[in-house]
């Protein structure tokens, strides 16, 4: 959906200076600063910049989690703006196999979801049961990675009611949502995850997920990224330690909050 | 006594790396959506949707690497620009750049200049009244840079300042029109240092500055005695 599509794509890019063309007698101080920032700005837009910046990206996207945490809360809530068409079918789908996933019943068995990790009663869940517990809808942004969003009703179960149920010991600092998409998962922060916004979605604009979208069902809280929010879920753990993630093993950052 | 102070010389450099910076990592992330509509929906005020910025202007290779710079480099630009602005507080040099009164007298009397309608330059202080005017609004287009740009990157957890910009969507508009009046102000300023006043350079490097070579002093338009007069 909101995750990124494209992997790598770089790029050169050039400055120039209009130092040249200068009679006076600084010519040759301005040819030269002229000169060496051209070279930085060639330098610097040479595809993903100096690769001992690196560890300072990394420092610096540390801190900004620090500050997004310490930002995070359990009442600021996403209410769409009032006049926000739902995206309906133009909502993007978006999964990383060559083809839709679609849960194989002949060969995997009937299609449940794992609540597991640090947990005192395993659950596992088929739709029908996800269906039986308390329901949540709201109308939600969907915030894209890439800038967009789009605006669908999502409906599901809170993440919290099933955390209940199956009682999330104190230990678990983080919680990885695990799909049949290959291998594609994300792990989050245990505050978000309990956030009331964020679901277990079996239904979007009032119907059950298409495969396009997910089905059986997805996580989805609009306090996540897109690409934070995995689809085609088949198990949610809850763990002592981050689990990384598809996207956030490749670049983006694993924080990934809005 | 130097033309510009020792932390104005240095914020005016770290400024000129962290806005390119910022700059062309921030196209590379638009060029992920070059467009601004909700999915469903069509937005009125962009007539080019869809295009992208040439990847020649952009910086980061790809979206998660101008992300990361993007988000890193927004500290040094937010807080490079916050020791800027509270020194020429504290320190006084605001006095040179807030508009005085009769301002728009003076800007018409340099445009007129400019455009050759009036042949000597007018008197000024240290920054005739154009640059006055582009040296006070450049703080301001880059106070609502980084403030849209919070907006857009916390549209929940801090959704009452995304709601104050018109929500997500516009708050992003209103992030991309500052970037690009930023841009503009940058250009007419490049320009303008090289094609008017270009000794101003070493003042803004070593601080110091000849007034005898100043623009009014050589009566310089753009490209017009470039040359000190009596030499």
């Amino acid at each position: 959906m909101s995750e990124p599509s494209e992997i790598r794509d770089p790029r050169r890019g050039r400055g120039s200076h209009p130092a040249e063309r200068m009679g006076i007698d600084r010519r040759r101080f301005l040819v030269a600063s002229g000169g060496a920032l051209g070279a930085m700005v060639l330098a610097a837009c040479d595809s993903m910049g100096p690769r001992s910046a690196t560890s300072l990206l990394k420092f610096a996207e540390r801190k900004n989690e620090t500050l997004e945490r310490a930002l995070f809360r359990h009442t600021a809530m996403d209410v769409p703006p009032a006049g926000a068409r739902p995206a309906g079918s133009h909502f993007p789908s978006y999964f990383i196999s060559d083809e839709v996933p679609v849960w194989d019943e002949a060969a995997r068995g009937a299609w449940r979801l794992d609540i597991g990790g640090m947990v005192t009663k395993p659950l596992q869940l088929s739709l029908a049961d996800l269906a039986a517990l308390p329901r949540t809808g709201y109308k939600l942004d969907h915030f894209c990675v890439e800038g967009w969003t789009a605006v669908a009703t999502r409906t599901g179960v809170r993440l919290s009611d099933i955390a209940r149920l199956a009682g999330v010991q104190p230990g678990a600092k983080y919680v990885d949502f695990q799909s049949f998409d290959n291998d594609y998962h994300e792990s989050w922060d245990i505050e978000s995850a309990m956030h009331p916004q964020t679901l277990v979605v079996y239904a979007q604009d009032g119907h059950y997920l298409n495969a396009a979208w997910g089905a059986p069902a997805r996580i989805y809280s609009p306090v996540k990224l897109g690409y934070k929010n995995t689809k085609y879920l088949t198990r949610i753990s809850f763990l002592p330690a981050r689990n990384g993630g598809y996207w956030s093993d490749r670049g983006y950052e694993w924080y990934g909050g809005v | 006594m130097k033309r510009h102070h020792a932390v104005v010389r240095i914020t005016h450099w770290v400024n000129v790396i962290a806005l390119t910076i910022m700059v062309a990592s921030g196209l590379r992330i638009f060029n992920a959506y070059p467009s601004f509509a909700r999915r469903g929906e069509t937005f009125c005020c962009y007539p080019f949707a869809g295009k992208p910025i040439p990847a020649s202007l952009t910086f980061g290779g790809w979206l998660a690497g101008a992300r990361n710079w993007h988000f890193a480099m927004m500290w040094v630009l937010a807080v490079n620009g916050f020791v800027y602005l509270a020194f020429i507080y504290l320190h006084g040099e605001w006095r040179d750049l807030v508009p005085r009164r009769g301002v728009v007298r003076d800007v018409v009397e340099m445009v007129k200049f400019y455009l050759t309608i009036r042949k000597d330059h007018p008197r000024q202080g240290k920054h005739n009244a154009l640059q006055r005017m582009a040296y006070f609004s450049m703080p301001i287009v880059g106070i609502i840079a980084v403030v849209t740009g919070i907006a857009i990157w916390k549209p929940v957890e801090l959704a009452p300042l995304t709601n104050l910009m018109g929500g997500y969507v516009w708050a992003r508009y209103w992030h991309f029109w500052s970037m690009l009046l930023l841009v503009i102000l940058t250009i007419g300023h490049v320009f303008m240092v090289f094609t008017v006043d270009p000794y101003s350079i070493p003042a803004m490097i070593t601080g110091r500055y000849r007034e005898d070579l100043s623009p009014e002093a050589r009566n310089a338009r753009p490209f017009v005695h470039l040359l000190p007069r009596n030499e």
